[in-house]
């Protein structure tokens, strides 16, 4: 086993832990932190892979910019909350169902797959440089991308409805 | 990767982390003494170190008043506040000197390397590979500076949150939403030079800053950019949180904002990395706007100055003159910087923010359209 893979391996380990801490974990800035460890080593994975470009956009993106805002946000949580002591909501056996369920077809889908795709530690591969890659995800990709723009208002507008019921049952 | 690759790795991490930590043992030393030249006074010359046996007293210009601060700030009592959250106390400062050195990391030092040639007796080992002066000399350079700077926010304001003080509070409050604002300012100026340039790799930037524009002046990024250069300067020195953008830790107000709970070697790594800081941001900008390693008129083999007169170097001699430049240059803006942070005053929070959003931002913005149309007509 070359440094490359036990580093695949190291990472893959770390971002599993930092996932599962961020599950577990009760308070909000510990389920940050965790989801913020997580995020980093999925972004060291990329890299061994590789592809400095994803990795390089994960942190940027996921830490840089969206945890940022959510401890800065968490910042100003009051921390006595009551609703820090419960560890899960009611929804964890559908939620441990589904998860179990997304997790079997993934490895199913490792395992008939076979081979790994890309090797670690083979250097950066010429189409994932940063020019091939801009200009492949502007020509191909914008559609999608601006759909995922339409999912995030989505979202914010769910969001939005779920503080209002929310509000109302509190009289 | 193979043992010469290792090797040279190896060799370019301990000289970057070197050069870090010394300039920010020299800064501590620089600051003082230059305030005390600009404002008319002896300064700095209280610490000294006697021989032993002797009445000989050395005093240096004040050199050891950072060795005198450094044994202070270990041997001093590590006072823990009663803090919400043990973890995130314990991380605050990690996460803010950790991005700071590992911004260095795509920083380019200094031009090709053959050590073959440098080191006859190993040519054989190295095989007459050569190497870019630079620890990871990755595609996505710029984009790497500013991964590794957001994570910077996060342990200001993990310090400031979990210091369970008000005043720690409001500074991490402050903090968050300064570098937010002024890394936005931050990227949009570099983005004129990665059109200028055509790339975001940084070792590629420079090489093209060495040729020259009109014949004599050098090609560097501020002859092209010279307004994204000051605009680039102020995001700096405002996202290293000095004056006059120091309000996360104005100490008139917040006693020392979102590290206020931290005592000895902790709270020395908040000022550690703030003045290792001052040197990455003087490192960036000498990498996007001064020509990096480039002295003027020189290449790889020698110089070649405007009147087709040609004095070529050996491979060691560019090399040393390489690393002293870069090392030269990064110095230049450190004191530079220091210059703007003993001259102005702090600015109000709400005239921070204003300075940030309704007056760099439309500047840099504007100063990336000119750019973007200038180009396009010297294309169309």
């Amino acid at each position: 086993m070359t440094i490359d893979q036990l580093l695949v391996y190291f990472f893959g380990a770390c971002a599993l832990l930092g996932g599962v801490l961020m599950l577990v974990a009760r308070h909000p800035m510990r389920v940050a932190l965790a989801l913020i460890s997580c995020m980093l080593s999925l972004a060291g994975i990329y890299a061994m892979l590789g592809v400095h470009v994803v990795a390089v956009f994960q942190v940027l993106i996921y830490v840089g910019a969206v945890m940022v805002f959510m401890v800065y946000v968490i910042m100003l949580l009051d921390v006595r909350d009551p609703s820090f002591v419960r560890r899960y909501s009611r929804m964890l056996l559908p939620g441990v169902v589904l998860g179990a369920l997304l997790a079997g077809a993934l490895g199913i889908s490792a395992i008939r797959l076979g081979a790994p795709v890309i090797q670690p530690g083979a250097g950066a591969a010429p189409s994932y440089l940063v020019q091939p890659f801009s200009v492949e995800f502007l020509r191909e990709y914008w559609l999608h991308f601006e759909l995922t723009s339409v999912l995030l208002v989505a979202a914010v507008v769910a969001a939005i409805a779920i503080i209002r019921s929310g509000r109302r049952s509190d009289g | 990767m193979t043992a010469p690759d290792f090797a040279i790795s190896l060799v370019y991490i301990a000289y970057a982390l070197a050069v870090l930590l010394t300039f920010g043992a020299i800064l501590t030393w620089v600051e003082r003494k230059q305030a005390a030249i600009m404002s008319d006074r002896i300064g700095a010359n209280r610490a000294y170190v006697r021989i032993p046996f002797t009445q000989v007293k050395l005093i240096w210009l004040g050199l050891f008043h950072g060795m005198a601060d450094g044994l202070k700030l270990l041997l001093k009592e590590d006072f823990k506040p009663l803090a919400y959250d043990k973890l995130a106390y314990a991380l605050g400062p990690w996460l803010a000197i950790v991005p700071v050195l590992l911004v260095f990391a795509v920083v380019p030092f200094g031009g090709t390397l053959d050590p073959g040639r440098l080191f006859p007796s190993l040519a054989e080992w190295f095989g007459g590979r050569t190497y870019p002066m630079q620890i990871a000399p990755i595609d996505a350079g710029i984009l790497i500076v500013f991964a590794f700077s957001g994570i910077t926010i996060i342990g200001a304001m993990l310090a400031g949150w979990s210091s369970a003080n008000k005043f720690s509070l409001l500074g991490a409050l402050r903090a968050g939403s300064q570098l937010i604002s002024y890394e936005l300012v931050m990227g949009l100026t570099v983005l004129g030079i990665v059109l200028i340039f055509g790339t975001v790799n940084l070792g590629t930037i420079v090489e093209r800053q060495s040729g020259t524009v009109l014949g004599f002046l050098p090609a560097w990024g501020i002859v092209y950019q010279p307004f994204a250069a000051v605009l680039f300067l102020i995001a700096g020195i405002a996202e290293n949180k000095r004056i006059p953008f120091d309000l996360p830790e104005a100490e008139s107000e917040l006693i020392s904002g979102y590290f206020t709970e931290y005592s000895a070697m902790k709270q020395g790594v908040f000022m550690l990395s703030e003045f290792i800081e001052i040197a990455v941001i003087g490192a960036l900008f000498v990498t996007l706007f001064f020509g990096g390693y480039n002295l003027p008129w020189m290449n790889d083999t020698g110089f070649v100055f405007p009147g087709g007169h040609a004095v070529p170097l050996s491979h060691g001699w560019v090399v040393v003159l390489q690393l002293l430049t870069f090392l030269g240059k990064v110095f230049l803006l450190c004191s530079f910087q220091i210059l703007v942070r003993w001259t102005l005053p702090r600015f109000r929070w709400d005239q921070l923010l204003r300075f940030a959003w309704k007056f760099l931002l439309p500047l840099a913005i504007a100063n990336l359209v000119v750019t973007a149309v200038a180009l396009w007509a010297q294309q169309a």
